[in-house]
């Protein structure tokens, strides 16, 4: 049995990502109806992502001049430079994702092998210990 | 004013979009495309070589009506602008004269 509708996450993705991206899901789910093919669907979201993605890179920013001192301009760098940066301890490419994938892991672990736990208990304790190493690196490095 | 001629992508979009009419969207300037020329279309290549003909004032587009078949979304209708015309007209002029006086492909036309 073939479904109707295209996946939802191709086309939750395409307009999440693509600006007018609407047509082109509502072009998607029509094309389907007559040709159900989600590998093809999910070429032409790709696509059409990186194409949107590619096109956020070459769009020409303005530049923000402004009437700056110089006395100004030496503190924004001094600031610039000193301001401590946060550090990912979570080690996740994309912010905010740290934590909801650890929970995940534990969920599985608890669930299918629920012997691994003293191992993550490891994990957990060496990544606080990297974590407080790299802060204090980090601090030295600052003073 | 200078000719605008056409990649052979653009060409087929625009020779697509005057085909279907005044409801040209993108299912089907691609199937035109496809069931003419037998060339296999990408709805979102088509939709960035729309773009890109929008932003050149070869064509124009305004939305049109929400329809349950589209998941209650609306379709973009295209139509060729006066200026694109004049390209699509440029275009064939440019290609037919480097068409003649080929004689390979002169003696595969008679």
């Amino acid at each position: 049995m073939t479904r109707r509708e295209p996946p939802r996450l191709a086309l939750a993705l395409l307009e999440h990502f693509a600006p007018d991206g609407t047509f082109l899901a509502g072009d998607l789910i029509e094309e389907y109806r007559h040709h159900p093919s989600r590998w093809r669907v999910w070429c032409e979201v790709l696509a059409a992502i990186a194409r949107a993605l590619r096109r956020q890179d070459d769009e020409i920013r303005p530049l923000h001049l402004v009437d700056l001192q110089p006395a100004d301009a030496i503190a924004r760098t001094r600031n610039a430079v000193l301001r401590p940066k946060p550090i990912n301890l979570a080690a996740s490419p994309i912010a905010g994702t740290g934590g909801l994938a650890i929970a995940l892991l534990a969920l599985v672990a608890t669930l299918f092998m629920p012997g691994v736990w003293w191992l993550l208990g490891v994990a957990l304790l060496a990544g606080i210990g990297l974590g407080v190493l790299l802060i204090a690196l980090h601090r030295r490095t600052i003073g | 004013m200078p000719r605008h001629l056409l990649t052979d992508f653009e060409l087929m979009i625009l020779l697509a979009v005057l085909r279907v009419g005044d409801e040209a969207y993108g299912v089907q300037i691609a199937r035109e495309i496809e069931a003419t020329s037998g060339r296999r279309v990408l709805l979102g290549a088509a939709y960035a070589a729309l773009e890109r003909l929008e932003k050149n004032s070869l064509v124009s587009s305004s939305v049109g009506d929400t329809t349950p078949q589209r998941g209650g979304r609306a379709k973009r209708i295209f139509q060729v602008t006066p200026r694109g015309l004049r390209a699509v007209r440029d275009t064939r002029e440019a290609l037919v004269a480097m068409w003649r006086d080929v004689p390979q492909l002169k003696e595969k036309l008679t």
